[in-house]
Order: structure tokens, then sequence, then C-alpha cells
């Protein structure tokens, strides 16, 4: 009787009973092995990869959280509300751990993780939001977005910088959000966090060309609307004054 | 004014600005700025503007925020 309920589960599984008494109890013997789920096999199988699995968390995580700032900011800049920007940071950083394997070491961590960024962003809260000129903004003439050389182009130039200079962060913030998103996040890569055009071109995938024009025309927009800020608030005319004696280092 | 780089200068004032120009070309628009004042107000209203847009684009991101990070992080990896 023995030897016959014995010989049913050490042909089965014939890890996990190997060290226990496998002639007093056959029985309980083979309900164990089917009940408990196979110890000595996943054990040795888990060990390594759970191991390994924190050490690429760790890794993660010490790579690509300093960045986190940078990325609230341009994440600011696209969704322009903090709720949204958080959201859109958390989604980043869930998506660059998922494809952190394909994350070659060595390369541009900063424009890898602005890439998954942006491709969020364009994915997920662009749909959201309503944007009228998408696909037709990079055809406008430069005679339709207020010409290349317009207003400030001759009278007190050097007060311009003068006056761009001493405008609050608020008036500079509320220039950005409005001008076209593409043109918004061109200037922000390139001036802001000082990606090549390159870099630039990968992260939105467009053509070098269209980022040097996005860049150019909102740089311009951006120039234009300052200027006209400043001039609301005086400031021009102040620094224009000003300007004439005191000359910036 | 008669053009004595000035239309070449304007050109490229934007490249030269972002360190996109080889070296020949960014040291043609470094001696030009030195001695055309108009090209050199030019990449100063540049200049400021990048500076101004960098001071006010400044943020850091919530406490909060980099917790629930980390949260998700490690609920991500123990479901895997």
């Amino acid at each position: 009787m023995a030897t016959a309920l014995l010989e049913r589960p050490v042909a089965a599984p014939p890890r996990g009973i190997r060290s226990r008494g496998i002639d007093s109890r056959g029985l309980e013997l083979s309900v164990m092995t089917t009940d408990t789920p196979s110890p000595d096999p996943s054990t040795v199988g888990k060990a390594t990869p759970e191991a390994a699995a924190t050490l690429t968390r760790d890794l993660f995580e010490e790579q690509a959280m300093p960045f986190i700032d940078q990325l609230y900011a341009a994440a600011m800049r696209m969704t322009r509300n903090p709720s949204d920007a958080q959201d859109l940071v958390q989604e980043t950083f869930v998506k660059a751990f998922a494809a952190f394997a394909q994350f070659e070491q060595g390369t541009n961590l900063k424009a890898w993780l602005y890439r998954i960024l942006t491709n969020t962003f364009i994915n997920a809260y662009r749909k959201k939001q309503r944007e009228p000129y998408q696909g037709t903004i990079d055809d406008l003439e430069d005679w339709q977005m207020g010409g290349a050389e317009s207003t400030t182009a001759m009278s007190g130039r050097s007060a311009e910088a003068e006056a761009i200079d001493h405008l609050p962060d608020s008036a500079v913030k509320d220039a950005l959000q409005s001008i076209p998103e593409d043109f918004r996040l061109a200037v922000y890569f390139a001036d802001v966090e000082g990606f090549s055009y390159q870099e630039i071109a990968e992260i939105m995938k467009t053509p070098i060309g269209t980022v040097m024009s996005r860049l150019h025309r909102g740089r311009r927009l951006l120039r234009d609307l300052l200027a006209g800020y400043a001039q609301e608030r005086g400031l021009g005319q102040a620094a224009g004054q000003k300007d004439l004696g005191v000359q910036k280092p | 004014m008669t053009d004595c780089g000035c239309t070449k200068a304007k050109a490229e004032l934007e490249e030269y600005l972002h360190h996109e120009l080889c070296g020949e070309d960014a040291a043609d628009i470094f001696a030009h700025l030195a001695g055309c004042e108009d090209c050199a107000t030019e990449h100063l209203i540049g200049r400021t503007l990048t500076e101004a847009v960098q001071r006010a684009c400044k943020e850091i991101a919530p406490e909060d925020l980099r917790d629930q990070v980390l949260a998700r992080l490690r609920n991500l990896q123990s479901a895997h």
C-alpha cells in the first residue's frame, strides 16, 4: 500500500518532496504537492528577476527623477495648468519606466524623456484642447503673422532689450501661453532646455527646417507681444530715457 | 548703413544665439557683432528674450508629485 501511494507524487513533482519524509505519509504528500504552489522552482526562479527589477527601478529613479522639475516646467507650458501638468508628468514617468529597457545607456536621457513627454502630451492632452490652427500654422506667411520687421524696428531698439529685461515673469508667461503651441514648444525646447535643433526635430518629429521656422516665428511673436506689454506699462519709455545715460554692462 | 555683412549676420543671428553655427560661421558673426552696433543691439534683444523666457519658465515640481511618481513606479514593479 505504501509503495503504491509513494510512486505517484514522487513521479510528478520530483523536487519539492525530496527532503521530506516520503515513506511515512504518502497521501499527505500528494496533497501538499498539488496545493503548495511549487515551492522550490519558484523561489529559485524568482529571486534573481525580482532583484534585477529592483535594481532597474533604482537605476531609473536615480537617472530620471532629477529631471522631474524640468519635465514639470515643460508640462506646465504644454497643458497650461498645474493639475494637467502633474498628470502628464506622472504618465511620462510611468511610460518611460515601462520602456526603460529600450533606452540605450550613454545616450541623452533628457532628450529621451522629453520625447516621451511630448508624445504623451500630443496623444492625450492635445485632443482635449481645441486647436483650430493645427496643421496650418506652419503654412502661414510671415506677413500674416505680423511681419518680420514690425513696429519696433527702428525706434528705441536698445530700449527694447531693457524693457524685456524688466518685464515681470507673469507677463512673459502670458505671452508664451498666447502664442501657437508648436511655436511655444520650439521656443521652450531651444531657449529654456537648450536642446539642439536636431534634438528638437526628433522630439517634435518634424524636419529641422520646420523647427527653425517655428522658433523664428515664435520668438518674433513673443518679442512683439512683450514690446506691447512694455509699452502698456510705460516700460519702454522709462527704459528708453534711462538708456540714454546708463549702459548695460 | 551699407551691407558690411549685416544681411548674413541678421539671417544667422538666431542660429548663432542657439550655438547652431559651425565654428567658422560663428566666428564671422562674432567679428561682425563687435563692429556693428545695429546687429549687436539685435543680438542683445535676442539674448535678453531668451533670458526672460528662461527666468519665467522656472518651476519646481510639487513634493506630492514626486511622491506619487515614486509610488506608481513601485506599484508597477510589484504588479509585474
